[in-house]
């Protein structure tokens, strides 16, 4: 029996952590539900909330797949399945998980009864539509404790259904925009933008800076900043991204100060101007993919250098503690990692030094750097600031 | 505005465009069509390819058919001819070669590559000892990309038929067709040849083949150019080919002179503390490729381009293919590779544009030179 006409695909999309924010779960699911709108832009829908879950319905028909792409990227979402909504009476139900069931192998039902007033009760209605299932298909069998299909059955309050058959799961994590705003420092390499995921996936608003030194680099290496900025700007809802000259900080420091230095000095030059990047925008904190010795700059002795020209704002590293194979699957896993490994240079080899200083004292460092006009020089790198959106 | 880039790809000639233009407007019909309007196109198409063979090969041993590009062409000699036995070519072959031969190597084919001499041209000697009895094809770019060394491919192909009659031989003539004269003999069996090199447009070549040899399609299909080469015709770029190849071949004279005149400037007023060419005088006037030694020669073309001096470049800021591999196979050292600017005209600059070009590369050198010493 074909019921095409009589059922409408909606996607269910439930979330996690949210609850247990307690007094704060309004303003959490308020800013979710925002997220949710945003990351559907472009696409007609409707969001409607039920208990402890979305409804996301009246799209076009064969957009079901794009808009669980996009919801499973938006963080806070736990899991999202595509379900049917059919009128709640026993034989529509039936005949709609019929239509999803397979053909053999273990299965079981799984009802869950909103609307109580609903002739059957969950184990009833379980057993009702399990028995129907065992008689139309006889190469199925119930194992209710490990079975390798389940049908789901959700009777609502409004006289419908919802049945569905799969979960998708979904980006995980607190919805962007409940935890402040952070200025990511954006290379176009591996780790950066991780670390930009990490962050935003606890709920941060993240905007992003990159360094170049055109025309030392060359533009490809900027369109694959771009790209990368616009893979993340599906998971942090929007990214802003700032791009920064600093080739005469690099040719200043290579002119007054000793070779082995450049990464050092440059650093902390870094460091200041998304600072104060960050204090302008709103930004709460620095974050960085720095993970601890993975280069000469992450030693600790590094990071105590280029963190001091801080003046206010913290640094956050979420990859502090990570191997770069673990920062690689996370990078493969959202789909950075293809565009972080294409060629192009982010930071120019003609100035780097054979052997950079891996553990620098920071006195020495300090001192080097008094010969360099520093206000002078980060006057001149914003003069270049672009600022580019990418929703 | 100067562009000295013009072995990348030229300026369309803005006539031949317009003339071309009815055939993506009035006359958009499918050549194929059986109706008075499409075989007037078909008829069209038919008279740009005699006009592409008297330019080419007017002695009427060469058929031509047209393709997509000159990748196309090469990727459907090699393709066809390279088969079985071996497949000898060079280390200063295009990509499009190149590639193809090593894909062929994968393949199971045997793939010998000849060295090069300094200037960019395949050493004869070592070309023709590496053809035997089993050497199926025989390729040898005519006009060298990146130095704009001339191999003699006439008398190459003459020799490797002494060695082995039954060997064809294939040229990749792309950077010499419109610009060295040249008339195609019967010894070179297939000849590669590019529209937008010579003021033609993106999505035209050809490929002229004698006559009675045997080549495969590299795409099956509705049977268009006598089925080697399916595909609905690009008219538009094919009949704009034609006309700009006219106008190109009939000002080829002054073009060429002009050409060196451009070349010997360049040579003349390019600090010598900083440049050292690479291109031997005996090669195209199209094309004159220098190095900057110790300075890398994307970022001179970075700062040029700032400049308002658009030039083309040997190396890369990208840790693939960084040095160009035709450039190292000329025994050329890697600081050196790294510094490489290529500089080709189309021929119809002016002789303040190529000072201009000279003075803003030195500045750029010095500059260069002074801030990361």
């Amino acid at each position: 029996m074909e019921l095409q006409g009589e059922r409408e695909k909606v996607i269910i999309v439930r979330y996690c952590e949210i609850h247990l924010k307690g007094k704060n779960r309004g303003y959490f699911e308020k800013v979710f539900q925002e997220n949710l709108e945003r990351a559907l832009k472009g696409i007609r829908h409707e969001i409607r909330r039920l208990s402890g879950r979305y409804i996301v319905e009246g799209f076009e028909p064969g957009r079901e797949e794009e808009i669980v792409e996009r919801l499973s990227k938006v963080f806070g979402t736990h899991t999202l399945s595509i379900a049917y909504k059919v009128f709640a009476d026993l034989e529509t139900i039936y005949q709609t998980v019929l239509s999803l069931a397979p053909h053999a192998g273990s299965f079981k039902v799984q009802a869950n009864r909103a609307d109580k007033s609903f002739p059957l009760n969950s184990m009833q209605l379980n057993a009702e539509i399990g028995a129907r299932l065992l008689a139309a298909r006889p190469q199925l069998n119930v194992d209710v404790h490990d079975p390798q299909h389940v049908l789901y059955v959700d009777i609502r309050e409004n006289g419908t259904a919802l049945v569905f058959a799969n979960y998708v799961k979904g980006a995980g994590g607190m919805p962007v925009g409940t935890a402040g705003k952070g200025m990511l420092l954006l290379s176009g390499g591996i780790d950066s933008p991780v670390a930009g995921y990490m962050i935003a996936k606890r709920g941060m608003k993240v905007d992003a800076i990159h360094f170049h030194s055109y025309p030392y680099t060359n533009l490809q290496a900027r369109e694959k900043v771009e790209e990368l900025a616009r893979l993340l700007a599906a998971y942090t809802g929007g990214i802003t991204l700032h791009v920064v000259r600093v080739t005469h900080i690099q040719e200043a420091i290579h002119r007054s100060c000793p070779a082995e230095m450049m990464i050092t000095l440059l650093r902390r030059f870094m460091m200041r101007i998304a600072e104060r990047t960050a204090r302008r925008c709103g930004g709460q904190c620095i974050i960085t993919g720095e993970s601890l010795g993975q280069v000469a700059s992450q030693t600790i002795e590094g990071i105590t250098s280029s963190e001091s020209v801080l003046e206010s704002l913290p640094v956050l590293r979420p990859l502090i503690g990570m191997d770069k194979t673990e920062i690689i699957e996370v990078s493969r896993r959202i789909g950075t990692y293809e565009t972080s490994i294409l060629p192009y240079e982010d930071c120019c080899t003609v100035f780097l030094p054979k052997h950079p200083l891996i553990r620098p004292d920071l006195a020495q460092v300090v001192r080097e750097e008094a010969k360099l006009d520093v206000e002078g020089l980060i006057a001149e790198a914003f003069a270049t600031e672009e600022t580019l959106s990418f929703s | 505005m100067i562009y000295f880039d013009n072995a990348a790809t030229t300026r369309p000639d803005a006539e031949s465009v317009s003339a071309a233009l009815q055939y993506v407007q009035d006359a958009f019909f499918n050549p194929s069509a059986l109706y008075r309007e499409g075989f007037a196109v078909h008829k069209a198409i038919e008279e740009a390819r005699r006009q592409l063979l008297r330019l080419l090969a007017p002695q009427g041993r060469h058929a031509l058919l047209f393709a997509g590009s000159g990748t196309e062409a090469d990727n459907q000699v090699l393709f066809s001819a390279a088969r079985r036995g071996n497949l000898v070519t060079t280390e200063g072959e295009h990509a499009a070669v190149y590639e193809a031969a090593k894909e062929l190597g994968k393949r199971g084919v045997e793939v010998r590559f000849a060295k090069l001499e300094k200037s960019g041209a395949v050493n004869a000697a070592d070309l023709l000892a590496k053809v035997d009895a089993q050497t199926a094809l025989v390729s040898v770019i005519h006009v060298n990309n990146e130095t704009g060394a001339v191999n003699d491919v006439a008398a190459l192909a003459r020799a490797v038929k002494t060695k082995n009659a039954r060997t064809l031989f294939h040229s990749d003539g792309v950077q010499a067709f419109g610009k060295i004269a040249f008339s195609l003999p019967a010894e070179i069996d297939f000849y590669t040849i590019s529209a937008h090199k010579i003021g033609g447009v993106r999505g035209a070549a050809a490929l002229a083949h004698k006559k009675g040899t045997a080549l495969a399609p590299l795409l099956y299909g509705g049977g268009q150019e006598e089925g080697y080469r399916s595909g609905t015709e690009n008219t538009f770029a094919v009949m704009q080919f034609a006309a700009a190849a006219k106008k190109r071949l009939e000002a080829l004279p002054q073009h060429y002179q002009n050409a060196e005149r451009l070349r010997n400037a360049l040579l003349a007023l390019l600090d010598k503390e900083f440049f050292t060419p690479l291109s031997d005088p005996s090669g195209s006037p199209f094309i004159f490729t220098v190095s900057a030694r110790g300075l890398r020669g994307e970022v001179l073309q970075h700062m040029a381009n700032e400049r308002g001096l658009l030039v083309g470049t040997g190396s890369a800021c990208s840790s693939r293919n960084r040095y160009s591999r035709v450039i190292l196979a000329c025994g050329i050292e890697e600081k050196m590779a790294d510094g490489v600017l290529r500089l080709s005209f189309f021929g119809n600059e002016s002789l303040e544009e190529a000072e201009k070009a000279a003075q803003i590369l030195n500045a750029c050198a010095r500059e260069l030179y002074a801030k990361t010493r």
